[in-house]
C-alpha cells in the first residue's frame, strides 16, 4: 500500500487542531479592544500542532482546514476569500518560519514562529483592503498600531505555545504519542 | 547556518516586510489624495451636501467626544466608538437639523451604503455609532434593527451625505 505523507492518525489530530482554532475564535472573547488579540491563542494552538505532528506543512494543514471551517461558519469581516487565505496565511507562515528557524520546543524560535505567522494573516487583510480600495486609517499612525498589535500578539501566542510544549515534553505527552503510533 | 543567524535573518525580514507595507500604504495615501478634495486630509470623512463639502471629519476633532459602546446581539462582541449624533454635532447645530433629514453613510470599497434619518441617528438608544475596526478605519454600526448585524454593518465609511427631503 502507498505510504501517505501525513498518517490517518496525524490527520485526525490536526484537523481537531483546526477546529479547536475555529472553536476557540467563536467561543474565547477577550475584552480587549485591539487588533489581531486573537492571534494570542491562535499561534499557541498552531505551534502545539506543530510539535505534535512534527512534520514540514502540519502548520499549513491547520492553517487550510480552519480556513475551510470558518469559511463555512461565516466568520471574519471581509468575506469568504478573505477568510480562507487569510487562515490559510498563517499556517504556511508558521511553516516557513519553523523552516528558517527549526525546534518549536525552542522558546525564541516558537515566538518569532508566532510573530511571522501572525504577520502573514495581518499581510493578507492589508492586501486585501489596499485591493479593494480601503480607505486610509482615520486615526493617525492606524497602520502602525495595527502592525504593532499583530507582532505583539503574534508572539505572545508563540510563547504560549512554546511555553505549552515544552509543559507537554516534561509531563512525557510526546513520549505517550510515539508508543501509540 | 548558527541559530542566532537564523533568528536574524527573521528580524530582517520581519522589519522589510513592514517596511514594503509602510512604504505602499504612503505610496496609496499619495494616489488617493490626487483624487480627493485638495481640503481634505488621508483618512478624513467627508461630508457632504449637495455635492458641496460641509465639514471633514478626523479623528483629532473626536479626540475630546466621549466614546461608547455597546455589546452587539449577533455575535457579543463589544462595539466602542463615538456616537453619529455626537460627531455631527461637533460640525454643525444639530437643533436646526429636521427629523426627516437624511444622511447617505457610504463606503466605496465596500459598495455598501445605508440611509439613516437624523431622528434615527439622534436616539441615543439606537446607538447610531461609528466603531473603529481593527485596520484604523471606521465602521457603522447600531442596535437599529436595520443596522445590527456584520452584513447590514457599513465597515471602511469614506463618504457621509446629508439630503434634505
Amino acid at each position: 500500500m502507498k505510504k501517505t505523507y501525513f498518517s490517518t492518525f496525524q490527520l485526525i489530530v490536526l484537523t481537531l487542531f483546526s477546529a479547536l482554532i475555529v472553536a476557540a475564535k467563536i467561543a474565547l472573547r477577550l475584552p480587549i479592544q485591539l487588533p489581531g488579540h486573537s492571534g494570542i491563542f491562535w499561534m499557541a494552538i498552531i505551534i502545539v500542532a506543530t510539535r505534535v505532528v512534527p512534520k514540514k506543512g502540519a502548520a499549513s494543514f491547520v492553517g487550510i482546514v480552519s480556513g475551510i471551517m470558518a469559511t463555512f461558519m461565516g466568520l471574519g469581516d471581509f468575506g469568504s476569500l478573505n477568510t480562507l487565505i487569510s487562515y490559510s496565511a498563517i499556517g504556511i507562515g508558521v511553516d516557513l518560519a519553523l523552516l528558517l528557524l527549526g525546534n518549536p520546543e525552542n522558546l525564541v524560535v516558537a515566538t518569532f514562529a508566532g510573530i511571522i505567522g501572525h504577520f502573514a494573516k495581518f499581510l493578507v487583510k492589508w492586501a486585501f483592503g489596499a485591493i479593494s480600495g480601503a480607505p486610509l486609517g482615520f486615526v493617525a499612525l492606524g497602520l502602525a498600531r495595527s502592525i504593532i498589535s499583530y507582532l505583539v500578539f503574534g508572539a505572545l501566542g508563540g510563547l504560549l505555545g512554546g511555553l505549552t510544549l515544552l509543559a507537554l515534553k516534561k509531563a512525557g505527552f510526546f513520549t505517550y504519542l510515539a508508543e501509540k503510533k | 547556518m548558527s541559530q542566532k543567524k537564523r533568528i536574524l535573518l527573521a528580524v530582517v525580514l520581519i522589519v522589510v516586510l513592514i517596511a514594503a507595507v509602510l512604504l505602499l500604504e504612503s505610496l496609496r495615501a499619495k494616489i488617493i489624495a490626487k483624487d480627493r478634495d485638495v481640503s481634505l486630509n488621508p483618512g478624513d470623512i467627508p461630508v457632504y451636501m449637495d455635492g458641496e463639502l460641509l465639514a471633514a471629519v478626523n479623528s483629532e476633532d473626536l479626540a475630546d467626544l466621549q466614546m461608547v459602546q455597546f455589546t452587539d446581539a449577533e455575535q457579543g462582541k463589544v462595539q466602542e466608538g463615538w456616537l453619529v449624533m455626537d460627531i455631527m454635532e461637533k460640525y454643525f447645530e444639530t437643533r436646526h437639523f429636521s427629523d426627516s433629514l437624511k444622511f447617505v453613510i457610504s463606503s466605496s470599497s465596500r459598495n455598501k451604503s445605508i440611509a439613516l434619518t437624523w431622528d434615527e441617528i439622534a436616539e441615543p438608544e439606537n446607538m447610531v455609532m461609528f466603531d473603529l475596526s481593527g485596520r484604523g478605519t471606521l465602521k457603522l454600526v447600531s442596535k437599529l434593527e436595520k443596522l445590527d448585524i456584520r452584513d447590514e454593518w457599513i465597515q471602511d465609511v469614506d463618504k457621509i451625505e446629508i439630503i434634505e427631503p
